[in-house]
């Protein structure tokens, strides 16, 4: 066994480096969430310092399941990651099949595919509810005026006006107003991260066996057979690797629900968490830790999922 | 039935044409072989009939009727691959069923007929796993299934052995025989190993270039070969094949002999020579004669054994009924 020395030598640094690095952070949170720890109390001086003798069990988690907010912080969570993972992958699937064969302007094409995924976060917010998604000023607000003023001109128009004049005016969303402004994140979202997925899927279907495909010919398979049969089950570990690293950075979702609507009516935990973070940090980092369940459920109940249906 | 008749097929890719104008029939149940060097458009020939490569000129027929538009799928033809192209995401019964299912079949005679083709093929035991848990050899047979139950007009077998290791390829060669001989199916079968051509086939198909260079059953190329090409190409170990003066004794511009058509004796003999390597196979011997003048290298092969080491003299007499002349042209002068 003494040769085996040298080469655990050589890796403990990296070894303890990454035990403080996840250790470090997540046993201060358990820490906090068990004791009494705020960052401003002026009845009770002593709850600002982290302490053991502000000891309090289970009270954090306690306080922060009986809070209003949580359950819906919860709901909130999975209805944004849930989405944004439904149209990604879909949206990611077809997208990669169409753009994966040569055609003129191919380069361009792709790379112009690419770019929603270098805009910050907090860029691709403001852009989209201040510019598009806006009722008055944003494309939506135009776009909707335009359809007015067209059905106004075409309810005068002789034979059809008549027509025309039983349909209402058509009348823009409010994408701040609370119950819509998560359908305006996973819309923002789904715009950022559809590229990711179309990325992993196209250097996927780059490999796949064309052989295969050919054979799927001969033996009598149409092109959505071929997709079905083929395709779609070579995509299947892709898919996983998509639908996991997503999950994983949107249930963190943060600057999109903060400029969106600063939270009216539209939370999730780690939104929940900040909330709570500004006095409160023992709920906070109970709230924290009820998050890492969360993720671990959401993990291993997608894998699954993706595991049956995919790899039949 | 399975009659494959090409009239004036060519195929060209972008300006390069890899198949002049050629014609060829394929018999109905009849074992045909392509064979030739690397890149003599063997398998572009055999993707032309399965229709995954469209003919830039020239007809198709299968069974009399002109497929040369008909979509590959509606062809009637079943293609085994170098690579097997087993769908790997599947069971060997659900690969197996991949063609049955596709044609809408009944699910209980699906089963019934990947249960037959299974037990044709000694893969029982092997329904239910994946071809990734499978051997080479294993994988072929699936391949063979999936074509089987299809009940083609023809098979088309492009390489489907040269993944495999030696010992195996002799096994699947006498197995996919005597399917044939089961099927009597029309079987075309492409390959570069003229071992396979010669033990396979009823109708061997030389190509060279995209060209025909002699179409004939293995024993009509290895007893009168059309021209220089076909000698050297079929038999082993290679034909002799000599230029120069001894050849225009004989009015000829090149002659072949056959190692195993060459008289040797340590003693007399027509051409001196001294011995290089011998090959002591046990049933045979082969041995590689320089120093005759004649060629770098002559080979010669001796029933059983003969006591010669390396740098023995030995002395070659080719049986002269055996003897084949080409002209200035390369064709077998009568």
């Amino acid at each position: 066994m003494s040769d085996r020395k040298l080469p655990r030598l050589l890796q403990t640094p990296a070894v303890v480096l990454l035990l403080i690095w996840m250790l470090v952070p997540l046993s201060l949170t358990l820490y906090f969430s068990f004791i009494r720890y705020v960052l401003n109390n002026l009845r009770r001086p002593e709850w600002t310092t982290p302490s053991f003798s502000n000891w309090r069990g289970f009270g954090n988690y306690e306080f922060v399941l009986n809070s209003k907010d949580f359950l819906f912080a919860i709901q909130n969570s999975l209805l944004i990651v849930g989405s944004i993972l439904f149209l990604t992958v879909i949206l990611g699937v077809l997208i990669a099949v169409m753009i994966n064969r040569a055609f003129p302007g191919q380069g361009i094409v792709r790379v112009l595919l690419i770019s929603p995924f270098f805009v910050m976060p907090a860029v691709n917010a403001v852009l989209w509810i201040n510019m598009i998604l806006d009722p008055v000023l944003g494309l939506q607000g135009l776009a909707v005026n335009g359809i007015n003023d067209l059905i106004a001109s075409l309810q005068g128009a002789p034979g059809i006006g008549w027509f025309f004049s039983l349909w209402p005016d058509v009348a823009p969303i409010s994408f701040r107003a609370t119950q819509t402004s998560a359908y305006a994140v996973i819309i923002m979202v789904t715009w950022q991260w559809t590229p990711f997925a179309v990325l992993i899927f196209m250097t996927s279907l780059q490999s796949e066996d064309q052989q295969q495909k050919e054979a799927a010919v001969l033996d009598g398979a149409g092109a959505l057979s071929q997709f079905r049969f083929l395709t779609l089950p070579h995509l299947a570990r892709p898919i996983a690797i998509v639908v996991m690293i997503q999950a994983i950075f949107h249930l963190s979702l943060y600057a999109e629900i903060e400029i969106v609507s600063r939270g009216n009516g539209n939370k999730n935990l780690p939104y929940l968490i900040g909330e709570f973070a500004n006095n409160n940090i023992g709920a906070a980092s109970a709230t924290g830790i009820f998050a890492v369940i969360l993720a671990n459920i959401v993990a291993i109940f997608l894998l699954r999922m993706i595991g049956k249906t995919l790899m039949e | 039935m399975g009659r494959i008749v090409l009239e004036n097929v060519t195929k060209s890719f972008g300006d390069a044409q890899v198949i002049p104008p050629l014609d060829l029939a394929i018999e109905d149940g009849e074992f045909a072989v392509f064979v030739g060097p690397s890149g003599c458009g063997k398998s572009t020939l055999l993707r032309l009939i399965a229709g995954l490569e469209e003919t830039t000129s020239g007809k198709i027929q299968i069974d009399g009727e002109d497929a040369t538009q008909v979509p590959p799928s509606k062809r009637g033809l079943a293609m085994v691959f170098q690579s097997y192209a087993l769908y790997p995401h599947m069971t060997v019964r659900k690969n197996i069923a991949f063609p049955l299912r596709m044609a809408k079949m009944d699910q209980a005679e699906i089963d019934k007929k990947v249960e037959g083709a299974a037990k044709i093929l000694n893969l029982v035991d092997y329904l239910e796993q994946k071809p990734g848990q499978l051997s080479g050899g294993q994988r072929q047979r699936v391949a063979i299934g999936r074509a089987i139950v299809r009940e083609p007009a023809a098979f088309l077998f492009d390489e489907p052995l040269s993944n495999l290791d030696a010992a195996l390829r002799v096994g699947m060669r006498l197995e996919i025989s005597e399917l044939h001989n089961r099927l009597n199916t029309t079987m075309i079968y492409v390959t570069h190993d003229q071992v396979e051509a010669m033990t396979m086939a009823d109708k061997i198909v030389v190509l060279r270039a995209g060209n025909i260079e002699q179409v004939g059953s293995p024993l009509d190329l290895y007893h009168t070969p059309r021209n220089v090409f076909v000698a050297g190409f079929i038999g082993s170990p290679k034909m002799n094949i000599i230029d120069g003066p001894e050849a225009e004794k004989l009015g000829a511009t090149s002659i072949g002999f056959r190692p195993e058509h060459t008289d040797v004796s340590t003693t007399e003999g027509k051409w001196k020579g001294r011995v290089g390597v011998a090959e002591h196979l046990g049933s045979d011997t082969f041995i590689h004669v320089h120093d005759t003048g004649l060629a770098d290298m002559i080979t010669v092969r001796i029933a059983g054994d003969i006591a010669v080491t390396h740098g023995d003299d030995i002395y070659l007499t080719p049986q002269m009924d055996k003897l084949h002349k080409f002209g200035a042209d390369g064709l077998r002068m009568a």
